[in-house]
């Protein structure tokens, strides 16, 4: 009985603790609430950048992100990662980084040479909600 | 050299527009460098990245990177604490960041060499150079020799003064 009991209590926590690191219906529209902020706000980017759409990140999680990535509509469509290489190569891991969503169609690796916020050279991991998200944050 | 102000105009769409307030008197003419990057933002440039004008001549940076902001500043100890590589006559300037179709424009009077570069992306040798008269002409004063502030991919991708006087303009090697 203990041992059910146990078990139980062990799922319980699990599942509480994967829906706060993972609150869907709270991040599928922009604005997300806090502690994330609109990346344009903050740094001196265009509100809506091409490839990425509307970015928001919880600046405590910088370098890494995830930064949420809207599409024109405000729904959520991307999550995006930026991790230096510099970082890489000097042995930094990122562990454990948070998603968007669950649900990932497609993922995209690239090259990005810096930008405010990200200034040294380091790779985009891009990972698409659905099917249509790379189009709808295209332009 | 006069330096032009930044002015912000919101315009009636919610979009922003930046003009030069300031002017130095008589009829210039205004040369464009382009702020360029690649459309995921793997490759960032100034278009040209060698020039050649006359004392007196504004240069007009904008920014045409739809993706990034970008700034023109000049290698001085009064922005950021960099060696000069500008003429020690010469005012040295930092447009901030430009947002995609900003611009800033400067005016160069003293002839001489003038090494700029973009400041978050340095690392990534966005850095331009401009060279206004020739050595024939009176104040001119040459290439910046020091070597210890800038890294060797930052000197690298500055074009030579003679190719700059030479060919005007100068752009990457791969065409762009």
């Amino acid at each position: 009985m203990t041992k059910i009991s146990m078990t139980a209590i062990g799922l319980l926590f699990v599942s509480t603790t994967l829906a706060n690191a993972h609150d869907e219906k709270a991040l599928m529209n922009a604005p997300a609430g806090e502690p994330y902020v609109k990346v344009s706000d903050v740094l001196p980017l265009p509100e809506f950048i091409p490839g990425l759409g509307t970015l928001f990140v919880d600046p405590a999680t910088l370098p890494a992100g995830p930064f949420l990535a809207y599409d024109r509509d405000g729904r959520l469509s991307a999550t995006v990662y930026m991790t230096p290489l510099d970082d890489l190569q000097n042995g930094v891991s990122f562990d454990g980084l948070n998603l968007g969503s669950h649900t990932v169609s497609s993922t995209d690796v690239y090259f990005n040479a810096g930008h405010p916020g990200v200034e040294k050279p380091h790779a985009h991991v891009v990972l698409f909600h659905d099917e249509g998200a790379k189009e709808r944050l295209a332009e | 050299m006069n330096c032009t102000r930044r002015h912000a105009l919101w315009l009636a769409g919610g979009t922003i527009a930046v003009c030069a307030v300031t002017r130095s008197s008589g009829a210039q003419t205004v040369t464009d460098v382009k702020m360029r990057g690649s459309a995921r933002g793997e490759k960032v440039w100034f278009d040209p990245l060698g020039l050649s004008v006359t004392p007196g001549s504004t240069v007009r940076f904008t920014n045409r990177d739809p993706g990034n902001s970008h700034t023109v500043t000049a290698y001085h100890p009064k922005y950021f604490d960099r060696k000069r590589r500008i003429p020690a006559g010469a005012e040295p300037w930092d447009s901030d960041f430009l947002l995609p179709d900003e611009y800033f424009e400067v005016t160069l009077t003293v002839p001489g060499v003038y090494d700029y570069y973009c400041l978050p992306h340095e690392m990534a040798a966005m850095v331009g150079r401009i060279v206004v008269g020739t050595p024939a002409d009176a104040g001119w004063e040459g290439l910046s020799e020091d070597q210890t502030d800038v890294s060797d991919q930052v000197l690298a991708a500055l074009p030579s003064v003679e190719d700059i006087i030479a060919n005007d303009a100068i752009t990457r090697k791969d065409g762009s």
